[in-house]
C-alpha cells in the first residue's frame, strides 16, 4: 500500500486489508482532522483499503 | 457527521440545502441584501462563496460580491489570494482587495516581530476593522464569513472554560448594537470536514500552506480536545451548539448588556473608554 502522508511525505506498508479508520489510528492520525482517497476517489471511514491501493491522507485545517 | 452515505450530487445538494436552512431560519439574509463575503482564498470562505453563488440567484434582489484582506503574510496570503483571485472571475463576482499596509501601514509580519505568540489576537483585531471599513466601502448590508461548525463550537467551549456568560450568548451580528454592519455565519452548522468534501468533490479544494502563526494559536488546543470528544462521541460539537442556544433562550432579557460607547480616540464603538484598536496601536512597531 503507498501512503501519501498529510506532510506529503509517502511511504510504502502492508497492513491491509483494514478499514481507513484502523489505518488511521496506526499511523496515530485523528481521523476527524483529515479526508482520505482510495485511488483517487474519497471513502468514508469504514471503508477497506487493500495492499494494492494507493492511499491519499489529507490535512484539512488551514488557519486563516 | 451526519451518518448517511450519500453520493456526490446528493451530498453537494444536502451541504447547499442546510446552508439556505440556516440562512432562512435565522434571517441571515433578506430581499435587498447586499451581501460581501470575507474571502480569504481558504478553504471556508472557498466554500462559502460557491455556496452562497450556488443558492442566492434565485433569491429575491440579493447582491453577491467578495472581499480579501492582505494581512501581509510572507509565503503565505500571496497564495491564498491569488486562489481568492480566481475564484471571484470564475463566478463573475465584484471583488475588493485592501491590506495591512494600507490601512495600519505595516504588514503582520513587522508588526508582528518578536511578539508571534500574539499573533492571532493581534491579527484579529487588524482584521476585524479592516473588514469593517471594507465592506462599508463596498455599500454592503451582510458581512458573510466561512466560520464553521468546528469554530464555533471551539468558541462555545472556550466560553464555558473562561466562564465567560456575557461572550457565549452575545451575537456577533448584533453586537456592536447596529453600529457595524451585521457579520452573517451561514455555515456555522456545517462541519470543517464536510466543508473539505464539498470542496474536493466541486475539484476546489485549495491545496494551501497552513497560516504560519497558527502554531500560537490558543485555539488549537481546544480544536485538539473537541476534535478527539467528537472522534469519539460524534455529535458532541452540534451538542454544544445546541447547548448554546439552550443557554441563550435561558438568558434571553436577563442580561445587562454592556454599554456601548465611542471611543474615546477613533469614535469607533467599544465598551471602554478606548478601542482595543487604538490600544493595540500605541504597541506597534
Amino acid at each position: 500500500m503507498k501512503i501519501f502522508l498529510p506532510d506529503k511525505s509517502c511511504c510504502d506498508a502492508g497492513p491491509g486489508p483494514v478499514t481507513v479508520e484502523a489505518l488511521l489510528r496506526d499511523l496515530g492520525i485523528d481521523p476527524i482532522g483529515v479526508i482520505v482517497a482510495r485511488n483517487g476517489t474519497l471513502v468514508t471511514e469504514d471503508a477497506i483499503v487493500e495492499n494494492s491501493d494507493e492511499v491519499r491522507i489529507i490535512r484539512i485545517a488551514h488557519g486563516g | 457527521m451526519t451518518g448517511r452515505h450519500l453520493c456526490r450530487g446528493h451530498f453537494i445538494a444536502g451541504i447547499e440545502e442546510r446552508v439556505a436552512e440556516t440562512i432562512r431560519s435565522r434571517n441571515l439574509i433578506v430581499p435587498g441584501d447586499h451581501v460581501v463575503i470575507a474571502l480569504s482564498g481558504g478553504k471556508d470562505s472557498t466554500a462559502l462563496l460557491m455556496i452562497l453563488a450556488r443558492i442566492l440567484p434565485s433569491w429575491e434582489s440579493i447582491r453577491l460580491s467578495a472581499i480579501t484582506i492582505d494581512e501581509g503574510i510572507f509565503g503565505y496570503r500571496e497564495d491564498t489570494i491569488r486562489s481568492a483571485d480566481d475564484l471571484v472571475v470564475k463566478y463573475g463576482l465584484s471583488h475588493t482587495t485592501v491590506s495591512f499596509m494600507e490601512f495600519f501601514g505595516g504588514t503582520l509580519d513587522a508588526f508582528l516581530n518578536g511578539r508571534e505568540p500574539e499573533a492571532c489576537s493581534v491579527c484579529g483585531i487588524l482584521r476585524r476593522k479592516a473588514l469593517n471599513v471594507a465592506a462599508e466601502r463596498t455599500g454592503a448590508t451582510k458581512l458573510a464569513t466561512g466560520h464553521n461548525l468546528d469554530d464555533e463550537a471551539q468558541s462555545v467551549f472556550m466560553n464555558v472554560l473562561r466562564g465567560d456568560l456575557p461572550r457565549l450568548v452575545r451575537d456577533s451580528g448584533s453586537d456592536s448594537q447596529g453600529r457595524f454592519i451585521p457579520r452573517i455565519k451561514p455555515l456555522m452548522f456545517i462541519s470543517e470536514k464536510e466543508i473539505a468534501v464539498y470542496l474536493m468533490l466541486h475539484g476546489a479544494w485549495p491545496d494551501l500552506p497552513e497560516c504560519p502563526y497558527a502554531v500560537h494559536a490558543l485555539r488549537g488546543e481546544v480544536r485538539g480536545m473537541l476534535a478527539t470528544l467528537e472522534s469519539k462521541h460524534p455529535g458532541t460539537m452540534l451538542h454544544l451548539m445546541e447547548s448554546k442556544a439552550k443557554i441563550e433562550l435561558q438568558c434571553a432579557g436577563r442580561l445587562e448588556e454592556e454599554a456601548i460607547r465611542p471611543c474615546a480616540e477613533c469614535g469607533d464603538p467599544c465598551s471602554g473608554e478606548i478601542c482595543q484598536l487604538c490600544q493595540l496601536k500605541k504597541t506597534l512597531r
